[in-house]
């Protein structure tokens, strides 16, 4: 075979490739929120009143410029550790695997220190505006046992990607990448079992709806669990969670504490059943799994000029991009996310035919979240796994209107 | 008066890492994980090596050999943790690889069939000893956390104080699991050895990036 056509080869499974990867993000980008359909402008001033509109903007811009500092400063710590990190090799009697790991967990610690006075600083504006209830040293001690198993888990990513650059070289991607998205399923579905989710008691209506819902949305029998997280934060939450038979559905105990009516409360779990319905988790994975196989390529190209990763000298530049990457690909993601949450809504509202519920509840959630409903285009892009309050509320007018309601 | 098989060579310069002592504990899981996880397989290789002590009059010699890598290495974990030495271990145990060492007889000595039928009764008294030491170290090693941060270095005192729980512990341990046949010794001058190490620093990777050819260290995890 001539060069050139090596060459022809090489384009052409590549072209392919990049064919089936852009097919496979298009249908994991479709939902079935009609694509024709039109929000409607929406007065959040008149919703939820001026003074709790300021509060929350002002709230939201602050806790903004938090998610700014914590999206750029691991860029630029882990910058200067890609440099300057190779200098704590000498920190180690162990060989290159284990070496890689005690650089991969240095930088972690050393992003762990420099992000500390960034997060006690949002823990006091979260405490200033009663988000969180967790306390300074249990924050403190939190994250440091966080750290811990940060350490762990990239020690086992550095045994894989190392152990298999030593035996594969820079193709070691190819293999790594699965191993990766295995991982995120094995841990997808035994999630439920480990986020010490309890039967809901007391609450036998409540139960009763979610079963009919269920039954209504065509998703089986999917048990409906607390977690209950009242000593933490005062935020109200729910979420989908496991796969099969370990699909569960977990209501955080703050939105079951008073503040939200029972309609509302169903609309909750009909959005949670919503998401097993469209089978999102799934397709969470796809995403994760068109994603693995690029950073892996990148990560195999980019530490290339270090040795590759089979040798330790590579991992803090492995640790910028792994880190970076993400970041990246951040406002792709989040308009993913927000394409599965709006459609979570719409097949809710299909299901409760209650928009007024629906209303409600969004307009509680701005009061209890003090989250901005309607923030800067660049909030949404940045930190928006969610559409805006006010976009969801849109949301509802428009089906209303499309079911004369 | 270094006559027992199993002693501790130190070659620690006490120089410690600010940034590693901070981390130490936590840079430690995986070693302890690791370290947990091939426990359980030394104590199934334990139970077959007595049968076979019992039977042979001596353990195997792959047993013998498998046992006391972990030996070696359980011994590194806890010089890193009590921050006896400063750099992060290995994952194999392998000798000459870390400045804390300890060195465990390789190849398997004849052993009174009575005194291997009653092991683990006889080790216990040791390892009373030894549990009492680790005790002492734990609360020493909280002071020579601070110490070590502070001013870079470990205090000599509290290095070999913990350098002679783990040769006394290596000691029990070897005679519980049948590595020796020699009852651990409760002197701490007997079975230990001190050295300068070869250079005060430990070596600094070179800046340059490294070329895809350049010659590896040794495999290890």
């Amino acid at each position: 075979m001539t060069n050139s056509s090596r060459r022809l080869l090489g384009l052409l499974i590549f072209g392919a490739l990049a064919g089936g990867w852009i097919w496979a993000a298009h249908a994991l980008w479709q939902t079935s929120v009609p694509s024709n359909l039109k929000l409607p402008h929406v007065d959040v001033n008149a919703l939820v009143g001026a003074s709790e509109l300021h509060r929350a903007q002002h709230f939201s811009f602050v806790l903004d410029l938090f998610g700014v500092v914590g999206l750029v400063l691991p860029l630029v710590v882990l910058a200067l550790y890609a440099k300057w990190g190779h200098r704590f090799m000498g920190e180690s009697a162990a060989g290159p695997i284990g070496t890689g790991m005690l650089l991969a967990m240095l930088g972690l610690a050393i992003l762990w220190m420099a992000m500390l006075p960034s997060n006690i600083a949002e823990l006091w504006w979260l405490r200033r505006y009663g988000v969180v209830k967790v306390g300074y040293a249990e924050m403190v001690i939190g994250t440091w046992s966080l750290l811990g198993a940060e350490f762990l888990g990239i020690c086992l990513t550095i045994l894989i990607v190392m152990g298999f650059a030593r035996l594969l070289g820079n193709y070691w991607w190819l293999v790594g990448a699965p191993v990766f998205i295995g991982i995120a399923l094995l841990v997808t579905f035994v999630q439920p079992y480990m986020s010490g989710l309890q039967p809901l008691k007391d609450h036998s209506a409540l139960v009763q709806a979610e079963k009919r819902l269920a039954k209504k949305e065509g998703v089986g029998n999917i048990p409906l669990k607390l977690e209950n997280v009242g000593t933490q934060t005062t935020a109200p939450n729910a979420e989908a969670m496991g796969l099969g038979p370990s699909r569960r559905i977990g209501l955080w105990s703050t939105i079951l504490d008073g503040r939200f009516s029972e309609p509302e409360i169903e609309f909750v779990v009909a959005h949670e059943l919503a998401h097993h319905k469209h089978n999102d988790l799934w397709k969470g994975l796809g995403w994760y799994a068109l994603f693995a196989f690029a950073i892996a390529y990148l990560i195999a190209n980019v530490t290339r000029r270090r040795g590759g990763m089979a040798v330790p000298l590579a991992v803090p530049l492995f640790l910028f991009v792994w880190v970076a990457f993400p970041t990246a690909t951040l406002p792709i993601d989040n308009a993913f996310s927000r394409r599965l949450e709006a459609e979570a809504d719409w097949t809710a509202l299909q299901a409760t035919r209650d928009p007024q519920a629906g209303k409600a509840l969004f307009v509680s959630f701005v009061r209890t979240t003090n989250e901005d409903p309607n923030p800067p285009a660049w909030d949404s892009i940045l930190f928006g796994s969610h559409p805006t309050e006010a976009q969801r509320i849109a949301m509802i007018e428009a089906w209303q209107k499309r079911n004369g309601g | 008066m270094n006559e027992h098989p199993v002693t501790l060579h130190v070659m620690d310069d006490l120089r410690r890492s600010r940034l590693t002592v901070f981390f130490r504990f936590l840079l430690a899981i995986p070693h302890i994980i690791w370290l947990e996880l091939w426990a359980v397989v030394v104590m199934i290789v334990f139970i077959l090596n007595w049968l076979v002590a019992l039977i042979i009059g001596r353990p195997a010699k792959p047993f013998q050999r498998f046992t006391a890598a972990f030996m070696r290495y359980s011994a590194t974990v806890f010089a890193y943790l009590f921050l006896v030495a400063n750099p992060f271990p290995g994952f194999k145990g392998e000798p000459g690889s870390y400045p804390i060492e300890l060195v465990v007889p390789m190849e398997p000595e004849k052993q009174s069939r009575l005194k291997t039928f009653f092991r683990l009764l006889l080790a216990y008294p040791a390892a009373a000893v030894s549990a009492v030491l680790m005790y002492a170290t734990y609360a020493v090693t909280f002071l020579a956390w601070w110490a070590a941060l502070i001013t870079g270095r470990m205090p000599r005192g509290f290095r070999d104080l913990g350098a002679n729980m783990l040769r006394y512990s290596g000691q029990v341990n070897s005679y519980a699991f049948l590595v020796t046949g020699r009852y651990p010794d409760a002197s701490p001058y007997v079975g230990m050895s001190f050295e300068a190490p070869v250079a005060a620093e430990a070596p600094v990777a070179a800046e340059a990036p490294v070329a895809a050819d350049a010659p590896e260290a040794p495999s290890e995890t």
